[in-house]
């Protein structure tokens, strides 16, 4: 029996007769064929989130919820992207007070704390007034946004006047607490070198890094050295052959095709890109682009090396 | 009336055969007709553009009445916040860039404005939008929608850009008539328009999109409609019709949406190609804003600005992917009102499109107990009176998913 099968038989027919082979395939399904997706086993505090009441407020209208389906009709032309970072679910709640002040709270999930990193990173700026709550958030009129394991919260306020910071800073609070722990941002980001660093600049591309459906994922940071601006990024492969598969082919695409391919240190003149500076080791490949200074690419290259064997 | 449609309804003696909804409703045939549109649509000015060294040759429409002519596929900016991949198509002959405020928070039109920084103002068509805080149930704009506020949205988006003006501005995501008129952002528009700094208005809707796009024709304020327009919305006669009244209208098409259906996460096309072409292969479209991420897809779109034709190959791939559906609901509303128990018949079509098509039977579940359906459900009316416009029988999809009630939520957690 396939699984439309077992399903429709499921539902059509008595339902008690037949339960225990509708659960025994979803069971089946779950842990063999993986179609129904863990939806709160990667998240179980946001499985049991509730919006928290506030003092002085009440939660007025009902609360939404959209899907991967869905999320379109909430954020339009925007919803792409959160999808390109496995979007879950989104929860959104409203408050009001008795001077007509309101609160919009988006709890957006993601697959994973990496992925809800992701999409934050897309839309932090790097000079925002940063807070300390969740795993990191910052706060500008009318707007608190902050990141909390694999869910990102959007609070927005209107009307709030004088009263806004403190007013977003009292719902991020309990809506923090209501989601419970959150986490810390992902370790790797520690290994980038600290010298030229732009604070808050780290970004997470989930797909397509550098433009290539071959070049999976990628933390990339902002660096500034008299006045020289560039990029360092880091892909950490599933495996060493993963890497091995990802440089024979950003090789093939710049016009040095090779049969195989040894970890270490390459220049590659990029089309796109110019020239890249990139070092293979083990399932992790490291790079530096728009540099000209084969020098300077190599001392950044291999600082990242030495951070990058620190962690481990 | 369009050739198109003359062709569907009279017969060689001028006798009307079918209606030509009926007829596209009730035949994957009738489905097939519209791909192919006679010879005399595919009249378009193709201009040779320098790209990259080489020379190539960009089939151009232009874009209402504005007095601008753009090749046929530019650049959606939303997914990707890569400079490179839009330095590179402007180099390799796009023209207009399509964002929004609110993508990445406004660091997208940051973005494009560091790459447009090096270009002369007459070498790129630049599109933004900006919404106001609404109803996302009624789709109706709220007390803090004010013209100021949008204006101030307008102000934002010139600062991240970093320009004077910007070519197009769009009141954006609209899906009801009484917001695509809403005073207080017509008045904006008009406003901004009248300070130079935006050279065309404009409206974008993904839904509902035939209601919106009349309303922009009525109001007279708008330039140009940005809308999406796809082969597997089983509306688009209804959304073609409004194009063409639009076109007439001397409004400017911009097209969206067209490789991705809008609530698919993948696209459902073997070639992408073959979905941008069937969208223009409607003379009223001016040009279509893909969202291309990689470089390989960037080339796939220039080859299709190149050459927009569909070959037979092309449309037989569409006509199988057009066929295949069957559980996804098109969220065309026209059910709303037909039950006469008031059963919220689209969300629980979206609930029949959980369990069969996305298999997340939890999900499902949700979605059906968040209804607080009746305890009967399409047990007691005997004819369902309910026509929907892709032909669902309605009623039974509802009794079937309706029964996910019965199952203990823990069976599935």
């Amino acid at each position: 029996m396939d699984q439309e099968a077992l399903i429709g038989s499921c539902l059509r027919g008595n339902f008690e007769m037949k339960k225990r082979y509708f659960l025994k395939g979803l069971l089946f399904a779950y842990l063999i064929l993986g179609w129904i997706h863990p939806l709160w086993a990667s998240d179980s505090n946001l499985k049991t989130f509730t919006f928290p009441d506030v003092v002085g407020w009440r939660q007025s209208g009902e609360i939404q919820t959209f899907n991967p389906e869905t999320l379109f009709e909430y954020i339009n032309g925007g919803a792409d992207l959160y999808l390109t970072y496995d979007f879950q679910e989104l929860k959104v709640g409203e408050y009001s007070n008795e001077k007509k002040a309101s609160v919009i709270i988006e709890v957006y999930r993601h697959k994973t704390p990496i992925l809800a990193f992701g999409i934050y990173s897309q839309e932090r700026l790097p000079d925002a007034d940063f807070l300390e709550i969740g795993s990191q958030g910052y706060i500008e009129t009318n707007v608190l946004n902050f990141l909390a394991g694999s869910t990102y919260v959007k609070i927005n306020s209107f009307k709030t006047g004088a009263d806004d910071r403190e007013i977003l800073m009292t719902f991020a609070k309990r809506i923090s607490e209501a989601l419970g722990p959150g986490g810390a941002l992902p370790s790797i980001l520690s290994s980038f070198p600290e010298e030229g660093k732009k604070k808050h600049s780290e970004k997470f591309i989930a797909v397509k890094f550098l433009g290539y459906a071959f070049l999976h994922s990628a933390f990339i940071v902002d660096y500034e050295v008299s006045g020289m601006k560039f990029k360092l990024f880091v892909i950490e492969g599933v495996e060493r052959s993963d890497c091995r598969d990802m440089m024979l082919k950003y090789l093939q695409q710049t016009g040095n095709p090779a049969k195989d391919v040894v970890e270490g240190h390459y220049t590659l003149s990029d089309p796109y890109h110019g020239d890249i500076g990139i070092h293979w080791k083990g399932r992790n490949i490291w790079g530096i682009l728009n540099v000209n200074d084969a020098s300077l690419r190599s001392k950044y290259l291999e600082l990242f090396d030495k951070r990058l064997q620190e962690r481990k | 009336m369009g050739d198109a449609d003359r062709r569907e309804r009279t017969g060689p003696m001028g006798k009307r055969l079918i209606g030509r909804r009926d007829f596209m409703k009730s035949t994957l045939a009738g489905f097939g007709g519209f791909f192919f549109l006679p010879q005399i649509d595919m009249k378009q000015e193709f201009n040779v553009v320098e790209a990259k060294g080489k020379e190539k040759k960009f089939a151009y429409r232009p874009l209402g009445k504005t007095g601008i002519k753009l090749p046929v596929i530019n650049m959606g900016v939303m997914n990707t916040n890569d400079p490179s991949l839009v330095k590179v198509a402007l180099d390799s002959g796009m023209v207009m860039l399509d964002t929004a405020q609110t993508y990445q928070r406004g660091q997208n039109e940051g973005m494009i404005g560091e790459v447009l920084k090096a270009r002369p103002r007459d070498a790129f068509v630049l599109a933004t939008k900006a919404r106001l805080p609404s109803d996302q149930k009624t789709g109706l704009y709220t007390e803090e929608a004010t013209e100021g506020a949008f204006l101030k949205k307008v102000d934002v988006s010139l600062k991240n850009l970093g320009l004077d003006y910007v070519d197009i501005y769009y009141h954006h995501n609209v899906w009801k008539r009484e917001s695509a008129l809403y005073e207080p952002i017509l008045k904006a528009l008009e406003k901004v328009k009248k300070e130079g700094k935006a050279r065309f208005v404009g409206i974008t809707t993904h839904m509902n999109e035939p209601e919106v796009i009349q309303a922009a024709i009525d109001s007279k304020v708008y330039d140009v409609v940005l809308t999406s327009y796809n082969f597997q919305q089983k509306h688009y006669a209804e959304i073609r019709d409004a194009i063409a009244r639009a076109a007439q209208a001397g409004l400017g098409i911009v097209g969206m949406k067209a490789i991705r259906a809008g609530n698919r996460q993948e696209p459902t096309v073997k070639s992408a190609a073959s979905a941008l072409k069937w969208v223009l292969q409607d003379p009223n479209v001016s040009t279509i804003v893909p969202g291309f991420t990689t470089f390989d897809e960037m080339s796939i779109d220039i080859a299709v600005a190149e050459n927009p034709l569909l070959t037979d190959p092309e449309n037989k791939d569409l006509e199988k992917v057009a066929s295949v559906s069957g559980l996804y609901c098109q969220g065309c509303r026209q059910c709303l009102g037909q039950c006469p128990e008031h059963l919220p018949i689209p969300d629980l079509m979206r609930a029949y499109m959980y369990t069969y098509a996305y298999r997340n039977v939890v999900h499902a579940q949700e979605t059906v107990l968040s209804l607080n359906l009746p305890a009967r459900v399409c047990e007691d009316c005997g004819q369902c009176p309910v026509k929907c416009s892709i032909g669902f029988h309605v009623s039974a999809k509802i009794r079937d998913v309706a029964r996910l009630r019965e199952i203990p939520t823990e069976f599935l957690g």
